[in-house]
């Protein structure tokens, strides 16, 4: 009889961890294969407290082909353009330019199209209820981070084409903080012939990856010695930042879904004080560091961004 | 008073004959140089209108026409109707922008993807003292996009000036780097999976 008990055990314990395919994280894989096989037109607006952006987001393949175009509707725009690995940046007041890279950098994190296996050290997957977003049945999957220092992500799939309807980053308390909402979106068997236009077009070339990382100009002076787990520096260097010509030293970290941007500044004159600002999910936290100012930016809660800030310290 | 002045140089006679102090006769217009008489004409004619405040009438338009026949012809106008559009269809098929992408307003320094963080006032908040700070001192603010008209410091009168310059030198130290967090966060991607192949293929060897 213990015999049977046991090797009943031993079945339903592997058959527990055969069923550890979490439907959620398959859910996501099937989006994430969805997004990048699927011809569709969609419109989306993202919600940052009282801002409203309006996206127009089409995709296509077009042979062995992906063709992905992202555009900014409102203000003075901000266009994105990918063909397969190459994404071109089209922003007002500056050169376009391209990146060699797989997915565009826009309101949705990156990482949703790719793998989300490598979240699984930081990130729970959890499957929510179900409903209707944009006129379609949707699944909610939640991304739950496993600490409090970074915000949670619920998407909202189409039950039916596995694409993306709506999405949000909430914070632990259960409020959404970003929104975004698929207001329309058609999925056809031909790609839209709008977007194979960009096959006849010319882009820059993009830089080899090794010119992002320029070994000599890395920031070392500095010492950020807290920051949640799973974050890994990607890069450090001094430069000018682009809009008011100020000399920065630049740390930029992820943890595979957040970016969390640090800048160490001279100190603006004045009475300086410590403080936060938010719009939606991101987070500008800036410190006085005594003679230095410290600027902690990204989708994070506040007090991470803090708690990063004020650990920054002149390097011995 | 003409003469006191001008008399004195070369020609009294012709002042005093074009300020209509000595009588005109055809031997006294014919000993004069053509271009001297033209020149003092022309001073009588510019301090009377000083007295009575008139304008002086200086014709030069035959002169401008002269020089503007001479001038070379850069573009000929007459047959241009057809051909600039042509020619600016054929630069537009050369474009590197794809689509409807159109040339970005000027006045708008950052793109409206960006939300500009105006400061609206600051809250004096306790500089670190010994207690637990569990709440973190928010500085106001109303996100901007490109759309929305300049920013508004109308809600608190009493912080003016002085911190408004302060403030706008803050305001544009945070908008430089939201977007230049943005731009970075592009490149986040393909270093990370750079850096992942470099750590797989550390493993293998």
């Amino acid at each position: 009889m213990k015999v049977i008990t046991f090797v009943l055990s031993l079945v339903v314990s592997f058959n527990a961890f055969a069923n550890d395919t979490n439907p959620a994280k398959d859910l996501l894989l099937k989006m994430a294969n969805a997004v990048h096989t699927r011809n569709f037109d969609a419109s989306f607006v993202v919600v940052k407290g009282k801002t409203m952006e309006p996206y127009r987001w089409v995709h296509a393949l077009q042979g062995d082909t992906e063709l992905e175009h992202l555009s900014l509707l409102n203000g003075a725009g901000l266009e994105m353009v990918r063909i397969d690995n190459q994404v071109t940046y089209f922003e007002p007041q500056s050169e376009p330019y391209s990146l060699k890279t797989d997915s565009i950098a826009g309101p949705i994190p990156e990482v949703l199209f790719k793998d989300i296996d490598r979240l699984s050290a930081h990130y729970d997957f959890v499957l929510g209820g179900k409903g209707r977003i944009a006129g379609r049945a949707a699944q909610l999957v939640r991304i739950e981070s496993k600490d409090e220092y970074k915000y949670n992500y619920w998407i909202w799939l189409d039950m039916e084409s596995s694409l993306l309807l709506k999405a949000a980053y909430v914070n632990h308390e259960g409020e959404a903080l970003e929104q975004l909402q698929l207001t329309h979106i058609s999925v056809t068997e031909q790609p839209a012939g709008m977007l194979l236009e960009v096959l006849n077009r010319n882009f820059p070339t993009p830089l080899p990856n090794d010119a992002l990382v320029n070994e000599d100009s890395t920031a070392t002076n500095w010492q950020i010695s807290w920051l949640p787990d799973g974050f890994e520096l990607l890069k450090s260097d001094r430069h000018k930042l682009d809009l008011n010509n100020e000399l920065t030293d630049y740390y930029l970290f992820s943890d595979g879904f957040v970016e969390i941007s640090v800048f160490i500044q001279r100190p603006l004159p004045g009475k300086r004080l410590s403080g936060a600002l938010t719009s939606g999910a991101t987070t500008v936290y800036v410190h006085n560091g005594g003679n230095f100012d410290v600027s902690v930016v990204g989708n994070v809660p506040s007090m991470t961004a803090k708690a990063i800030a004020e650990s920054v310290t002149r390097a011995l | 008073m003409t003469k006191a002045h001008l008399n004195k140089l070369d020609n009294e006679a012709l002042s005093a004959l074009l300020d209509g102090e000595q009588h005109l006769t055809d031997a006294k217009i014919a000993e004069q140089d053509v271009t001297t008489f033209g020149r003092y004409a022309l001073i009588g004619d510019a301090m009377r209108a000083q007295k009575n405040n008139n304008d002086i009438h200086i014709d030069i338009s035959d002169r401008v026409a002269l020089a503007l026949e001479s001038e070379p012809v850069y573009t000929d106008f007459s047959q241009s109707k057809t051909q600039p559009q042509a020619i600016t269809e054929t630069v537009q098929d050369n474009k590197v922008v794809a689509f409807n992408w159109r040339k970005p307003v000027a006045q708008l320094a950052i793109a409206a993807s960006v939300a500009m963080f105006a400061i609206v006032g600051v809250n004096t908040l306790p500089q670190s003292n010994n207690e637990q700070q569990s709440e973190i001192p928010l500085l106001q603010t109303t996100p901007l996009t490109g759309m929305a008209s300049p920013v508004s410091y109308s809600s608190e009168p009493a912080l003016e000036n002085a911190e408004q310059g302060l403030r706008e030198l803050q305001q544009q130290r945070i908008g430089a780097l939201v977007l230049e967090h943005q731009r970075q966060a592009r490149v986040a991607n393909s270093l990370e999976t750079a850096q992942t192949n470099t750590k797989a293929s550390e493993e293998k060897n």
